[in-house]
Order: structure tokens, then sequence, then C-alpha cells
């Protein structure tokens, strides 16, 4: 039994293993085949070429694909994630800078979507085709189908510049920038520590409307899922002979078909929460959001790969670690796959 | 439904309640500025790149001289008080003012003025090239710079050029930036002279100091407390990152932001009718142009670059795509510098257009390609330039790209024509245009003079290579601004292979408390002049 789990425990550690580096190759070519110049993101439009070359084999652009590849893969197998050209810092301390303002927003956002879809899901599939499930479905396709920087801008524009009930851009007013030391890096956690109910009011504010209209969208998507799964359910024998042997329709949908689907909405939510980590970037731009999702996307358009590459791996571990978990909730919701 | 209705309802009502706005405006002692910091990756003066860094840099660093924000070709003192040309024209004498001290405290001396420049040269960074153009190199760099006295600089000039050209130089930020050696040395690197160390620290003599720099999120600037001019009306000035046009037009209507600096034409129009907000306009640098490939065989006939000249509509762009970010210019000097001519007075002339192509062995037109960066202001501008060559049987078709794709293609020496933006104009001289835009001193492909756009354009011309040379080192002034208009005129006989259609102007939007702003051009406004009337 024992050499069963190493066994399997290694096959795993295996199949993460050639996942990431599957993963950085990938990422490094697509990265080196798209038409950007680190170099001159460096030295500008006006440099000449000795300058041109001499910062280009001071970051090893010079050198073959290969030899900066493996240069790459040696430096993070010691640890050393390299430093950021748009910063010139290491870039696992620009990622710890920006990652608690994603995971302030994402967590927000999926407390939303998931506090609100996964409810409404159910109510629609019980209520199929009545009105409630009408409004439910037009709203979940307006949320799905609306380009989300524009329901940015429109949430802005109503909540922020008509109505005034919402901070604008940014995580905080000018009035409170710098107030509280950065502990955690997690706003509103910083602000409980120092005890500055002002500051955390101000960062719930510039919060709010961001978290909504990612929340929204994945409302719309796991509202959609929910359904689906549920009607699934209501359709099976099990359903009607719980309620022909007088089980009352609230404990059959409750303790019986949505503990069938309990399995499938773990999934969904972790791919979903995992999505939000990693592509907020549009709702990060509108609302001048210092997180992940831009700092990724701005080092991938001037070809600064370290930062790139990092970014990546990282993604790729939050995605596996989301299935990792997954699959122990799958363990405690579903004893046939214990 | 209802029971969820009943909770759900006050919670939504009470935290919006809750986590209202507090503060409708800016604090009274702090600027808030709004532009995108996408192209800010350095705050060294020697490496920075691209106007919003100048925009920072300009309010840390003094340099020994200013441009004037007002009349562009004057040049005000700043940490020198005054300076002498010799009458040789082979060096430039500085002498310091009396009393300037970094934000450090160190009394700024002639050691750190020489020891700047000699830095700039030596690491050899973006900024250097201003200098090297004038035969300034790491080499000569020790010769070059020296400091007889505490309080005096002698620049000798390596090579023969106008010096007025030098003392503009030094007056922009960057290539003319002075730094506190001492501060900077101490945090010398193997050897980097502190070039790490400065890529998020300052050490200036300037009216603030860098409080925090959070890339693509904001930078702070501190009021210089030891700062040795007037002191500055604003204790802060906080800087955000806003990368969305509309989202800075948003904030400065509520008050949220003071100041926007990038924002587009279509929201500088809908802010114009606005009360709360005021929009001023100022000279930029560099041009809007049509830029063919000498490569190209078509275009090597001077009446094919002709038909092209007369296939632009050059009010129309200027009227319907570059309202506050272009005014009309056809010829490649900007207006009002010394020697500048008039507009040559170009207009859309399609029949002209077609009798030339046909004179070139083209009467039906031909198939091309016509590069523009897939953003505001580039594409538009394509798209009517498309439509205006179609008129005369020219069928271009539009290749969109990144700012790498569009100008890396003209450095590879791989396109037909471009829809692009430079041209020189950092410096209130001709000389800065003609060499960005037509000089080319070696047209091989190995030469890779990918910062001069003559070579980018494949355009070689020997004549003109000497006027410009000759130009720079014409002391007689009067003589100087003759061969200036001079080179213009020949420029627009032989149809070179860049034509301007309109010069660059920048405009930002302020709140209407704002008073004593005073916008420089190319992104170097003074703040410390800013302050708050409520």
């Amino acid at each position: 039994m024992n050499n069963e789990r190493l066994t399997a425990f290694t096959r795993q550690a295996g199949t993460i293993l050639a996942t990431l580096l599957g993963l950085l190759i990938l990422t490094f070519c697509i990265g080196r085949l798209m038409p950007v110049d680190p170099v001159r993101a460096i030295v500008g439009e006006e440099a000449d070429q000795a300058t041109y070359n001499m910062v280009a084999e001071r970051i090893g652009a010079n050198l073959p694909l290969y030899q900066q590849f493996f240069r790459y893969v040696n430096d993070l197998a010691h640890g050393d994630f390299g430093t950021s050209i748009r910063t010139g810092q290491p870039v696992i301390n620009d990622i710890l800078h920006v990652m608690p303002a994603t995971i302030e927003l994402a967590t927000f956002a999926i407390i939303v979507g998931a506090g609100l879809g996964i409810p409404l899901g159910i109510l629609a599939a019980v209520r199929r085709n009545r009105p409630v499930d009408h409004i439910i479905r037009f709203l979940t396709l307006i949320g799905h189908s609306m380009p989300i920087f524009w329901t940015g801008m429109i949430g802005l524009i109503i909540f922020y510049a008509a109505l005034d009930l919402v901070g604008g851009g940014g995580r905080l007013s000018d009035y409170y920038i710098g107030l509280v030391p950065e502990t955690t890096g997690f706003l509103l956690i910083d602000a409980i520590i120092a005890g500055d109910w002002e500051v955390f009011r101000d960062a719930v504010n510039h919060l709010l409307l961001p978290a909504s209209i990612l929340g929204y969208s994945s409302m719309a998507y796991i509202t959609r899922m929910t359904r689906s799964f549920m009607l699934d359910q209501l359709n099976q024998e099990y359903v009607t002979t719980a309620r022909v042997k007088g089980l009352s329709k609230g404990r059959t949908i409750w303790h019986h078909a949505f503990a069938n689907i309990r399995v499938q909405l773990v999934t969904i939510v972790a791919l979903a929460y995992g999505s939000l980590l990693e592509g907020a970037v549009l709702i990060e731009t509108v609302f001048s959001w210092p997180g992940f999702g831009q700092y990724i996307t701005n080092n991938m358009l001037i070809g600064d790969m370290n930062a790139v590459m990092t970014c990546v791996l990282l993604v790729g571990i939050i995605f596996i670690a989301l299935n990792l978990l997954s699959d122990a909730l799958y363990k405690i919701f579903d004893p046939r796959t214990r | 439904m209802k029971p969820l209705l009943r909770i759900v309802g006050p919670v939504l009502l009470g935290s919006t309640l809750l986590f209202q706005p507090a503060h409708a405006e800016t604090p009274p002692n702090m600027l808030v500025v709004g532009f995108s910091m996408t192209n800010i990756l350095t705050l060294d003066p020697a490496a920075i790149t691209g106007k919003e860094t100048v925009q920072v840099l300009t309010n840390i660093y003094d340099n020994l001289v200013a441009l004037d924000a007002v009349n562009r070709a004057q040049v005000d003192p700043q940490l020198a008080e005054s300076w002498t040309i010799a009458d040789d024209n082979g060096s430039i004498t500085f002498k310091l003012s009396k009393g300037a001290t970094f934000a450090s405290g160190n009394p700024v001396t002639s050691a750190d003025v020489v020891w700047s420049f000699k830095r700039l040269m030596k690491l050899n960074l973006a900024q250097a090239s201003f200098l090297k153009t004038h035969g300034f190199s790491a080499a000569n760099a020790d010769a070059s710079f020296t400091a007889p006295d505490d309080g005096t600089v002698v620049i000798k000039l390596p090579k023969k050029v106008d010096p007025q050209i030098i003392v503009q130089t030094l007056g922009i930020v960057g290539p003319g930036s002075i730094l506190d050696m001492k501060a900077v040395m101490e945090h010398d690197k193997s050897g980097d002279m502190g070039a790490a160390w400065l890529t998020n620290n300052s050490a200036g003599s300037g009216p603030f100091t860098l409080g925090q720099w959070q890339s693509n999120e904001r930078v702070t600037l501190e009021q210089n407390p030891k700062y040795w001019g007037e002191k500055p009306a604003m204790r802060r000035i906080m800087m955000r990152h806003l990368a969305e046009s509309q989202s800075q037009r948003l904030m400065l209507e509520k008050g949220d932001i003071d100041i926007a600096f990038s924002m587009s034409a279509a929201d500088l129009k809908a802010l114009e009718s606005s009360k709360d907000v005021k929009i001023q306009t100022n000279g930029g640098s560099g041009f809007y142009y049509l830029a063919v490939s000498m490569k190209d065989e078509k275009f090597q006939k001077p009446k094919v670059r002709e038909a092209l000249r007369y296939l632009i509509d050059y009010q129309g762009l200027n009227d319907s795509v570059l309202p506050y970010f272009g005014k009309l210019r056809d010829r490649p000097v900007p207006a009002g510098i010394f020697g500048a001519l008039p507009n040559a007075g170009y207009k859309l002339d399609v029949a002209k257009a077609k009798a030339l192509l046909a004179e070139a062995g083209y009467p039906n037109g031909f198939p091309t390609t016509l590069r523009a960066i897939s953003d505001v202001p580039f594409m538009s501008l394509a798209t009517a330039i498309q439509a205006t060559l179609a008129q005369a049987g020219i069928k271009a078709e539009i290749v969109t790209g990144s700012g790498d794709q569009i100008y890396g293609a003209m450095r590879e020496r791989k396109y037909e024509l471009v829809v692009g933006r430079g041209g020189g104009g950092q410096l209130p001289h001709p000389d800065s245009n003609f060499r960005a835009i037509v000089y080319n001193p070696n047209n091989a492909d190995e030469a890779k003079l990918t910062n001069f756009q003559g070579w980018r354009t494949s355009f070689y011309d020997e004549k003109i290579n000497k006027m410009i040379d000759d130009a720079l080192v014409e002391g007689n002034k009067d003589k100087q601004i003759k061969e200036y208009q001079d080179i213009q005129t020949y420029y627009a006989e032989m149809v070179p292979a860049i034509q301007p259609f309109s010069e660059v102007v920048d405009s930002v939007g302020f709140r209407a408390d704002i008073k004593g702003l005073e916008l420089n051009p190319s992104w170097s406004t003074q703040l410390r002049t800013v302050k708050k009337e409520r």
C-alpha cells in the first residue's frame, strides 16, 4: 500500500514537473516568436547600434535562444527568478507586490460569482421555463456576452461618475495612499492590522465596483453551469422516487440533488477562480488596478521574458494547486473517489 | 425569493452608504496627475526613454540651463548663472550659481556636473546619443568635461559644431541632468556608477525628490526641503498610472485628479464645454509623416514621391484626425524655430498626382503596403491616407502592429510606406530635425544607423548631408539662418523620403482651480509653479 502511494505520488510529481517544463518551453518560444524587442524597449528609438549591442549583451539577448532558455532554467533551479527589465527589481519581489491586489480582487469576485451564481442556478433549474428562470437566463446571458472592458467603463460612468457611490481608479483615494504600512500587501488586512478604519472603508469602496463586475461575469458562467447540472439531477428517477416517498421539495433539492452536483461545482468554481487570478487584465486596466494581469501583459508587450516566464510558471502552479484542491474536495464530497 | 430580498436589500443599501466616498477633491497641498506610465522603465536620467519619464524627472533634477517654456529658442539659467562661448567656438564655460544644494544637503559643485556628464558617456545608455552625435564619447569624456574650480565647468567641444546646440542639449532632461556624485557613488555596485540604485531612487537638486515609484501604479514626489530655489506650493505630487483615457477624463471631471496628461482627442473635446476643466496645448516634438522606403524601386523615382506629396489631405488630416495632437506643418522644421520657413502650402491634388504617376510610368497606380501602429491616431491617419492614395490608383494595403513591428520594419529597412511620428525636435534647433529626418552619413545596410531616419528610409544625398554639416558650424547667425532656409528649399525640391504633414503638439486637461501651469514642450513641464486656488 505504501509502495502504491509512493508510486502514485512520484507519478503525480513527475506529471506536474513535466507540465511546468512544457509550459516554460511553450511560453519561451511564443515570447521569442513575438515581434517585440526587449533591448529596443530599454534603449529607446534614438539609441545607436553600439548602445543597442551593449545592452543586448548585458541582458543576454545576444545569446542563441537555446542558451537563453537554459540559462533561465538553470537560474530557476537555483531559486533565482531573474530581474525584471521594467522595474529593475527581482521578479519575485514584483510578483509579491502585485499578487495581493489581484487576490483581493479575485477573491471578492468569486464570492460574488459563486455566492449568487449557485443559488440562482438552482433556482432557475427548479423553476425551469417559468418567468424567474427566463429572467435569470437573460441576466446571465448579458453577463456572459458583454465585453468586460465595456461593462467596467459603463460601471464607472454610472456608479462612480454619476451616482458617486463608489471610488474611481486605483486601490485607494489619494488622501489615504501610504497611510498604512504594507505588512501583507492585502490592503484590507493591512488596514485592519493598522486599525485604520478610514483606509479600510476607502479600500472596500474602491474594491466594490471592479470586484462586482468581475463577479457578475463569473456569476453568469457559474449560474448557467449550475442550472445545467441541476436540471440533469432533477430529471433523475431518484428525485421522483424521493418526492413520491413524501420527502419535501427543499430536502430533495438540497440534500440529494445538490449533493450530487457539488463535485462538478467545485471544479467550475476553482477554474473560475484561477481564471480571475490570471485573467483580470481588462478590468485591472479600466480601474487602474495594479495587479498581476496588468503586470504580465505589460511585460509581455516589451518582451521582459524573466517576468513573463515567472508569471506563467506561477499561473501554472496556481491551476495545478486548484486542481489538486478540487481532487481533495472530490474525496470529501464523493466517497466513491476515496 | 422574499426572505432572500429581505436580507440582501438592507445589506446592499447599508454597505453602499457605509462605504460611500468621503472626499470629492484632491488634497489642497497635493497635486494629483494622471497619465499612462507603461513606458517608464527606469528613473536613471542616463537611461530613460520616453516622454513620460521626462515628465517625472524634470521635477527632480536640475540642469545647468533650462529651455524656456514659452519662447522655445530661449535658454534660461538654472544651475549655471551664466555661460560664455569661446571666440573660436571650441569650448563653453559655465559659472555655477552659488548656494545650490542637492536634496541630500551636499552643495552642487562643478565636480558633480563634470561627473554627471562623464557618467552619461561612460555608461553609454539611451541618453548618451544626444552628445555622441556631436562627437562626445567615453574615450574623450575626461578631456571634454573639466572643472578648473568648484564653481566653473568647461566643456571642450570634440568636433566643430554650433555651441548653441550643445547648450540646448544640456537643457533637456537626461543628457543635461545633474546628479549628486557623493549620494550616487555611495550606492555604486560593481562599478555601475549607481545605475541599479538610480532605477528607483533619486539624487537631484530639483524642487522635488522621488518618494516612491511603484511600476505601473504611481510615482510619488515629495517636496525637497533643501531646495535652493523658490519653494514649490505643493508638498507632494502624486503621479498615477491611468492607462485609459476615459478613466482620466472621469477622474478629472470628478476632481479626483488635478491634471490629465494623456487623454485622447475625443475625451479632450468632450471636456471643452466643462466649466470645471481647462485644456492647454503647447508645442511637442517631431512630426507626423508619410515615409517611403527608397529600397523599393518605385519610390526611388522622384516623380512617384512627388505624387505622394499631392495625395495627402493636409488640412483634412489636421482638422479631423489630429486636433489637440498636431498642427499643420509640411516642412521638416517646426514653426517658431529659428530659420523655419512658412509652410510650402501643399494640398491634396489628385489630378496633379495622377499626372506625375503617369510621367513616372504608373498611369494606373500600383499596389503597395502602408504600415501604421495599431493605435490612435495612426490607424485613422493610415485609413485617410489609404483613401486619398486610392484616388490616384495606388492600392495600399494597411499593415498594422505594435511600435516594434512598425518601426522595427523601418529599422530593418523592410517596408514600403509608413505613417509615423518622429523627426527630432527635442532641441529648438533645426539641426536636430534635419539630422533625425534626412541626414544619412552612410547608406550601407551594414552601417545599421538605425537612429537616423534618413538611413531607415535608405535616402542618401551627399549634398544635403554637407549642407546640414556646414550649417551647424556656421558661426554667423544670419548666415546660419539663411543656410537652414536653403536646406528646407532644397529638401522641398528634391522630394525626399519623408513628407511631414503635421507637427506634434501636446494637450493636457486640468482642473480650473489649478493655477501657474505652464506646459513645456515635450512633457518637461515644471510643476513647482503650480498651486491650487480654492
